[in-house]
């Protein structure tokens, strides 16, 4: 670590230099990081995955997403079960609404 | 955040400073609590306008003329000044740093109106990309109109309406579309809104929303007609179905034929009406759908339709579009209500209604109430996505609002804990839904998180104020009781003169510290105030040279 530092500008030639360990190419060696190498490929994208923004602002997809909830059929009021504003929904496929805009 | 107040230890700070990503225009607008227009020439001797406007990006100063028929554009720019030898003449740079002229360069000036048409001095909309400006001229307003068929009755006619699209660089007029016997609401540019390149003009009279798209060669192009009807082959199908009811129905009355650029048939419309029109048919099966879906028991369902869908009918049906804003390229927010409320801006006695419509679907996506919860916790957390500004405007992406900044958001708390009525108080948050475009400046004093100010003697909206006698105050947000400069609009007055209603509007800069605040008062000549940032006496062959030296430096490190 001391050797990484030695040779960088700095205005006092002095600044860094007690920093030099005796043996400097044993210490770099033992502090150079493993690479680490995956051992599965679960975490693998899918081959034809591309990221993109949203189309469609956030506003909007508010708006679609109260319209859609309201237009799903209700279930007889006998069970009732969920209130009507519950918390968690569950969350729509938007990827096919942004590909017609 | 710099650690440091002086302007000096900032830049240097800024050399090794990483702001957050996506906030370098916040970090860097902490250099204008440095840099404030603290100095104010008074009553600065100027050209009798009527300053209307600087624009977004800083490069013009609409006006018009007193007359009300032409357009003058001025170039902002900044008092320079140079002197050889080591006589340096004081006077003539604090007589040179009193003119109008040495700030603004008067560009041209173009005429717009006519003998019978005025400008409408309240509009005014800037296309930044092109450089474009839209300005309105328009007739008298006649409030007695003869009912026609299609048109609104209650709400009153102008003869012409003229919009003109005038190139700012050099005053061409590129294009003019006119509206006649229509009616569009001028005052603020609240009728037309501009998103992009796409503009959306509201016709009350007719009740149609034009969509019109401003092509880059500066021509004002018809995109689609909504109103009457909603997709652009719906008036084919009626027409051709009219024709069947005219051969049935040879007793029936015909009317003239009379086109004008509004598009509308009105032959085809006297025949058409016995259909409501294509966006009321479309807000109707709406909440019908709505009504339906909300009860899954089937005669409960009937109940429920008869109370929420048939009662109200015939109010649905009278409701009608007061204003239109863009939300993207495809949806619109419609404001609907009554027509007594048609052109005023209280809300209070009238219910109003907000309509998310998809133009290109034709669908109607939501419909609330003015005083809907859901709506309005939409409208807390969301509000920049009203404002619908384009991702390339940069200005006005850092406008402050109660979504993008915390200050904002607890003064809106703090008003809403206030109101005794949570109703009450959404619908007075309401009013200002559908946004008005372009009517709040960019300019980072009125930047919340910079400084504290009172926003009902100044805000970032432009609209005429109350003037005081006293200064308006600009306090740090940050180092709470400092005062970092003051806005007088005003002269000294005194005793009779103090009671005459003043009332001022304010044209600041985007984001040179540079401001003009103008003065009226009834039956005296308007005074202007140019607020700007003016070096000290002592200072001013000093700071330059020094400032030099300091920017020197940054680029070393």
């Amino acid at each position: 670590m001391g050797s990484l530092l030695d040779d960088w500008p700095s205005y006092d030639p002095h600044n860094f230099s007690q920093l030099r360990p005796a043996d400097s190419s044993a210490q770099s060696s033992k502090l150079t990081p493993v690479t680490y190498r995956p051992t599965h490929n679960k975490t693998l994208p899918p081959p034809d995955q591309v990221i993109s923004t949203e189309a469609r602002n956030i506003l909007l997809r508010h708006f679609y997403q109260k319209s859609e909830e309201k237009f799903r059929p209700k279930r007889a009021a006998s069970d009732h079960l969920t209130p009507e504003h519950s918390c968690k929904q569950p969350r729509y496929a938007y990827a096919d609404e942004a590909d017609v805009f | 955040m710099f650690r440091s107040t002086n302007v000096a230890a900032r830049v240097f700070e800024r050399q090794i400073l990483t702001p957050r990503p996506g906030a370098t225009i916040n970090l860097v607008r902490h250099f204008y609590e440095n840099l404030v227009p603290s100095c104010t020439i008074c009553d600065i001797d100027c050209p009798d306008h009527s300053f209307r406007k600087i624009t977004d990006d800083g490069r013009y100063l609409v006006s018009f003329s007193r007359n009300l028929q032409d357009i003058i554009v001025y170039r902002p720019t900044w008092l320079s000044f140079s002197f050889k030898g080591g006589n340096f003449d004081y006077q003539s740079l604090t007589q040179k740093a009193k003119k109008f002229d040495s700030f603004f360069t008067q560009l041209y000036s173009v005429s717009l109106g006519s003998s019978s048409e005025f400008i409408c001095k309240d509009f005014f909309l800037y296309l930044e990309d092109h450089q474009f400006g839209l300005f309105a001229t328009s007739t008298a307003q006649s409030h007695e109109v003869p009912a026609i068929e299609g048109a609104i009755h209650g709400v009153p006619s102008i003869e012409k309406i003229t919009f003109h699209l005038v190139r700012l660089k050099d005053g061409v007029v590129m294009d003019e579309k006119s509206f006649c016997n229509d009616f569009v609401n001028l005052a603020h540019s609240m009728g037309v809104f501009l998103y992009e390149d796409l503009l959306c003009i509201m016709s009350l009279r007719y009740q149609t929303i034009h969509i019109l798209q401003v092509r880059d060669s500066g021509n004002l192009v018809d995109v689609r007609n909504i109103g009457s009807f909603c997709l652009e082959d719906d008036e084919l199908f009626l027409n051709s179905h009219a024709q069947c009811m005219t051969v049935l129905n040879k007793s029936k009355p015909v009317g003239n034929v009379h086109e004008s650029a509004n598009g509308i048939h009105h032959q085809q419309v006297a025949q058409a009406s016995a259909f409501l029109t294509g966006i009321k048919q479309r807000l109707l099966s709406f909440i019908f759908r709505k009504a339906w879906s909300e009860e899954a028991d089937p005669i409960l369902r009937v109940q429920h339709l008869k109370k929420k869908f048939y009662f109200h009918f015939q109010d649905y049906v009278d409701l009608i579009m007061w204003k239109a804003q863009f939300l993207d390229r495809h949806h619109l927010l419609i404001k609907f209500g009554s027509v007594d409320g048609g052109v005023s801006r209280s809300t209070d006695q009238h219910p109003a209604f907000f309509a998310v419509y998809n133009m290109e679907t034709t669908e109607i996506i939501a419909f609330y109430q003015n005083s809907s919860e859901e709506l309005y916790s939409l409208f807390e957390q969301f509000y920049d996505h009203f404002h619908a500004n384009s991702r390339e405007s940069v200005h006005a992406n850092f406008i402050s609002s109660h979504s993008n900044n915390i200050h904002a958001l607890e003064q809106l708390w703090s008003m809403k804990n206030k109101q005794s009525s949570f109703s009450q108080f959404v619908k007075k948050m309401m009013t200002s839904v559908p946004y008005t475009c372009q009517s709040q400046s960019p300019s980072p004093y009125f930047d919340v998180s910079l400084f504290r100010y009172d926003e009902k003697l100044i805000s970032s909206t432009d609209r005429h104020r109350h003037s005081t006698d006293h200064p308006i105050k600009f306090i740090s947000r940050r180092q709470p009781n400092v005062l970092k400069f003051k806005i007088k609009p005003g002269l000294e007055t005194s005793g009779a003169e103090a009671r005459t209603k003043k009332i001022c509007s304010f044209l600041f800069h985007p984001h040179l510290p540079m401001a003009l605040s103008i003065q009226q008062t009834y039956m005296q000549p308007t005074v202007v105030n140019l607020h700007l940032r003016i070096w000290m006496e002592l200072e001013v062959v000093v700071i330059p040279v020094r400032m030099f030296w300091i920017e020197g430096l940054a680029l070393r490190g």
